[in-house]
């Protein structure tokens, strides 16, 4: 302020800002006097006989539907019985003490433990909201409870939407479940607004797309009495309605999930995906064994979960989880990165002709035809899957080549698919390789990975989409399962997170030859569909646990490619004979629209050491 | 260092803000009587009050020049602050506004606040200050909304707040023309009331009328128009292109208080305890609202409808007299103090004071949103009580050197 502002204006100012002031406190006084002279009755008497309470008004789940609309995941109302924190007089005589013998008759009534029923009930009287004590009652434990309800003071049974999946067990890893918030997660989300008792996603879309899914809880003051039953809405705070969830719409479409579903019934263990290479949608996503979500949202003992992780780990989505070594599955990496560095061309006959094995660094290394394969160019080679031949390329080719094309076709790293958890699976590098051993690569290491077999590991979803980025011509998609939500017209589809392969047209047509020929006249000649061409891989991958993997990756049709498939089933032996079978129904449920097309026979899986599972699981863990 | 002589103290403001901690104090162990988790926090609240009086006379011992001289690297450290709090701070109920060092912790914004007084009051009390010229109305506005923005991203918009509001005082103090100011605030008054009404009309009504009243240059005019017509059109547009996920954000983000319906719970327990305390209230430690655990913020944010069952209007009447006091005593020191400096610190720091204290009371009796600020000298808090008694002891200094230049 300049130096001494005449005295006049000082006073004027000060005027005006005491008279802000003066406005202010004058208000509160009227804030008071409205609540203490005019409503004192009225607020005197909710303080003194009534209470109010908070009544949660459940919102619904967003839905989960099929590209064509069809439900995979809606809401169905669940009774619940729950504890209402009692009026304030009783409560703060029982704050701290809660009758032994109510406890015991509750927990007896809802089948819980006691420690359980007591921590949810001290809650409840802390934060003064309503506490869930059994999720979906069955009928019996409801009539117990209306019936005592007298004498049980503050239980009550209320209806709450939960989840429903009508297809059961079909998808069950993708689209994953919801299930009732624990203390880790609710810790977590404060925050967001979470509360004790809530649904929350927890695997899969529903937990991916929590956030759309999740609809907003409303609520409505009622007046209770001192029994806590309601006596009358609170005209203070109008309800505030529920808001519902989005309805997310997946990119999967019922049939094919249903004709990958049948295809797998076979297999005990593995996973398969299908996908459309055009813009990396999934169509189809399965992985055995299955397991039933509508148990979880039911609510599942802790013995229940213990049988199931037990048995064979349903709940592992081993489509994106699990990494297999792709095994012959791999020489289509091999062969484009042989092509695109120009040290091989289609008609290329390397100088080992193929005796059934390859001599280097004094060790032998077997094809798996043990008659060998003679001298055979590269189309040959990959048509009859000649180990020998490959294990040439890749020590032509050498470490960073291989491996840049690897990563360039989405091996190595996420695909970045929208579904939590995925593995990134492993395709070595030098620095990898200097960090495992001393002194490097160790010899030979290049010929087994030169057949995708070593250190390699891919998940079912990578090569699924390597399929498509190879049907592509080398144009990267990124695989993703919802296609929109409904309500957000923003949602996007992120970009792919590889940039593709470059290289010339004559090399893929090379390629897409070679693949056409495993079918036509190659190792996989079971998939071959009348006046459709088919373009795939065998594989076969060995595993140090037990019986091989079997793999096998398609695409088709040949001309303008619209379905990519890659299905894994582990410790059951050849890939062709195995795999084949289950993307050969695929392909004539969806190419021929033949709906009648019979499922493979079953075969009964070869399985003799549940270390395999041990050893996928252990890949997720480190992930 | 000047001898503090006695006789020189403004005592109204210290009796009052001696009442105001006393009730404060019994108030805190009355919240907290009932058994649970807070039971003898009253006895720490105690030991913060010594410590609290203690920095008021330091503060106050020392002569406002050095505040003055000092308020640049005051205001750069309380920044740094600021972010830094951002970055390695500590959550509390899903906010970021705390610093842990070892055992202490602080809130920056409380820092911030004070240094941001003394910054603008030194930029105002300079010589060739002309408020009528819109140059010089930048610099403090910038001056203002960094400390703001950085305080509302953590997120705390009540305290926040106070930075704008102190900001506008220290303009009409500096000598800027009502009518210019209202005119300035002009996009603030059109968002309001758009949020409000939910239609522009009842803004272009209140701009005319501000026309008349404040009757600008025609450069201005058409600055303030242009203004004031992109906020109008941007902000509905923004709206509805929102959808309804990020608009809950917005929400959650304009009431940090997250649980959606925790918020509207509070106030109604606030407003059935000081109802139903009546005229004369239950009487001391016999309030039976407190005893609910359904206020859980009852020793701190919600302190005041403590005092209101159990006090009833004439206790809640004290407090607001005290207050009063504490205010107008306040600005009375800025408009008697001869050093520019000195009253225009004077009238930061009660605005500050004042926007805190209306924010929280117009909260308890239900007529403003949850924001989470503390009721100053009452709340239970060692931070928030320090901080406002450090800021007596500003008035304080204003007071002892008021007669020099």
């Amino acid at each position: 302020m300049p130096p001494g502002p005449p005295r006049r204006i000082r006073d004027e100012r000060f005027s005006v800002l005491a008279g802000v002031a003066l406005a202010g406190f004058l208000l509160v006084v009227l804030g008071l006097l409205r609540l203490q002279v005019v409503q004192r009755e009225e607020l005197s008497r909710l303080a003194e006989q009534n209470r109010i309470r908070l009544d949660v008004l459940r919102a619904p789940r967003g839905a989960i539907r099929d590209r064509h609309g069809r439900l995979l995941a809606d809401n169905q109302p669940s009774f619940d019985i729950v504890f209402r924190p009692m009026p304030a007089e009783s409560l703060s005589r029982s704050r701290t003490l809660i009758p032994t013998d109510w406890l015991l008759r509750i927990s007896s009534l809802v089948q819980d433990d006691t420690t359980v029923i007591k921590r949810r009930v001290q809650e409840a009287n802390r934060t003064g909201q309503t506490a869930v004590l059994r999720r979906n009652a069955p009928y019996s434990v409801m009539a117990a409870v209306e019936e005592m309800r007298a004498d049980l003071s503050g239980v009550d049974v209320q209806v709450a939407p939960i989840r429903r999946y009508p297809e059961g067990t079909l998808g069950a890893q993708l689209l994953g479940y919801a299930g009732e918030i624990n203390d880790v997660e609710l810790e977590k989300r404060a925050d967001a607004g979470y509360r004790m008792g809530d649904l929350i996603g927890k695997t899969g879309v529903e937990r991916r797309y929590e956030e759309m899914l999740r609809g907003r809880d409303g609520a409505e003051f009622v007046v209770v009495n001192a029994m806590g039953k309601r006596v009358s809405t609170l005209s203070e705070g109008p309800p505030r309605p529920p808001i519902p969830g989005h309805d997310v719409t997946l990119t999967i479409d019922l049939d094919i999930q249903r004709a990958l579903e049948e295809g797998m019934a076979g297999v005990e263990h593995g996973a398969a995906v299908v996908m459309d290479p055009r813009d990396g949608s999934v169509l189809a996503m399965v992985s055995k064994p299955v397991y039933d979500p509508n148990e979880f949202s039911r609510g599942i003992t802790y013995a229940r979960w213990r049988e199931l992780i037990a048995s064979g780990n349903p709940l592992l989505n081993r489509a994106i989880q699990s990494a297999y070594p792709p095994g012959s599955t791999f020489k289509i990496v091999t062969m484009l990165a042989g092509l695109r560095n120009e040290l091989v061309k289609a008609d290329t006959h390397l100088p080992t002709s193929c005796s059934g094995g390859y001599f280097f660094g004094g060790r032998r290394f077997g094809c798996w035809d043990k008659r060998g394969h003679g001298s055979l160019n590269l189309l040959g080679a990959l048509q009859f899957s000649c180990d020998v031949y490959f294990y040439q390329l890749g020590l032509k080719l050498g470490l960073d080549r291989l491996q840049a094309v690897a990563r360039a076709v989405g091996l190595g790293e996420k695909t970045g698919i929208d579904l939590p958890g995925e593995t990134r699976g492993l395709v070595p590098t030098k620095e990898w390789y200097e960090r495992r051993y001393k002194g490097g690569m160790p010899r030979g290491a290049l010929l087994n990975l030169g057949i995708g077999q070593g250190e390699l590991l891919c998940s079912p979803l990578q090569l699924a989409l390597m399929t498509s980025v190879a049907a592509n011509g080398g144009r990267a998609v990124r695989p993703h399962v919802v296609m929109k939500v409904q309500g957000v017209p923003e949602f996007r589809i992120e970009k792919p997170t590889e940039p593709g392969l470059d290289t010339s047209p004559e090399n893929w047509t090379a390629v897409h030859d070679a693949m056409k020929l495993v079918v036509d006249a190659g190792t996989a000649t079971v998939v071959r569909m009348p006046g459709i061409g088919v373009a795939g891989k065998t594989g076969t991958a060995q595993n140090p646990h037990g019986n091989d993997h079997a793999l096998f990756v398609c695409y088709a049709p040949t001309d303008v490619p619209t379905i990519a498939i890659a299905v894994v089933a582990e410790n059951s032996g050849h890939g062709g004979s195995v795999c084949g079978p289950i993307a050969a129904h695929v392909l004539r449920r969806v190419l021929l629209g033949d709906s009648l097309a019979t499922a493979p026979p079953k075969r009964a899986a070869k399985r003799d050491s549940t270390r395999a599972v041990a050893a996928d699981t252990l890949e997720v863990a480190g992930d | 260092m000047t001898k503090l002589r006695l006789p020189h103290l403004d005592w109204p403001l210290a009796l009052a803000v001696f009442g105001l901690v006393t009730i404060g104090m019994l108030t805190v162990y009355s919240a907290t009587s009932i058994p649970g988790a807070h039971q003898g926090l009253w006895m720490k609240q105690l030991a913060w009050c010594f410590l609290a009086f203690g920095a008021a006379w330091v503060v106050a011992a020392i002569h406002y020049r050095l505040y003055d001289s000092l308020s640049w690297p005051l205001y750069a450290v309380s920044l740094l602050l600021l972010v830094a709090v951002l970055v390695v701070g500590t959550s509390k109920m899903g906010a970021k506004r705390w610093i842990e060092i070892g055992p202490l912790q602080f809130q920056p914004s409380e820092i911030a606040k004070i240094a941001t007084t003394f910054v603008l009051a030194r930029f105002f009390d300079h010589a060739k200050l002309d408020l009528t010229k819109v140059r010089w109305w930048l610099p403090p506005l910038l001056i203002a909304l960094v400390p703001f923005a950085l305080v509302a991203k953590e997120p705390d918009l009540g305290t926040g707040l106070s930075f704008p509001v102190m900001l506008v005082a220290m303009y009409f103090w500096a000598g800027m023309p009502l009518g210019r100011l209202l005119l300035g605030l002009s996009p603030v008054f059109n968002v309001a009331l758009f949020f409000l009404t939910g239609s522009i009309w009842w803004f272009v009504a209140l701009f005319t009328g501000l026309l008349a009243f404040a009757r600008p240059k025609v450069t201005l005019l058409v600055g303030i128009l242009a203004i004031n017509a992109a906020v109008a059109v941007a902000l509905p547009h923004m709206w509805n292109q929102l959808h309804d996920y990020q608009r809950r954000r917005i929400e959650t983000f304009l009431n940090p208080d997250h649980d959606p319906y925790g918020a509207g719970y509070q106030i109604i327990q606030s407003k059935i305890a000081i109802g139903s305390g009546g005229v004369t209230g239950k009487g001391y430690l016999k309030g039976s609202q407190k005893a609910l655990s359904f206020l859980p913020m009852r020793h701190t944010d919600f302190i005041y409808s403590v005092v209101g069952e159990e006090g009833g209007f004439l206790g809640a009447l004290t407090v607001v007299i005290l207050y009063g006091v504490v205010v107008l005593r306040g600005y009375r020191l800025a408009a008697v103090a001869r050093d520019g400096f000195a009253s225009l610190v004077a009238v930061g720091v009660v605005t500050a004071l004042f926007f805190h204290i209306m924010v929280n009371m117009l909260m308890t009796v239900g007529w403003a949103p949850v924001t989470g600020v503390p009721l100053p000298f009452l709340s239970y808090g060692g931070t928030a009580l320090i901080v406002n008694c450090v800021q007596i002891g500003l008035l304080q200094n204003v007071a002892l050197r008021r007669r020099e230049y």
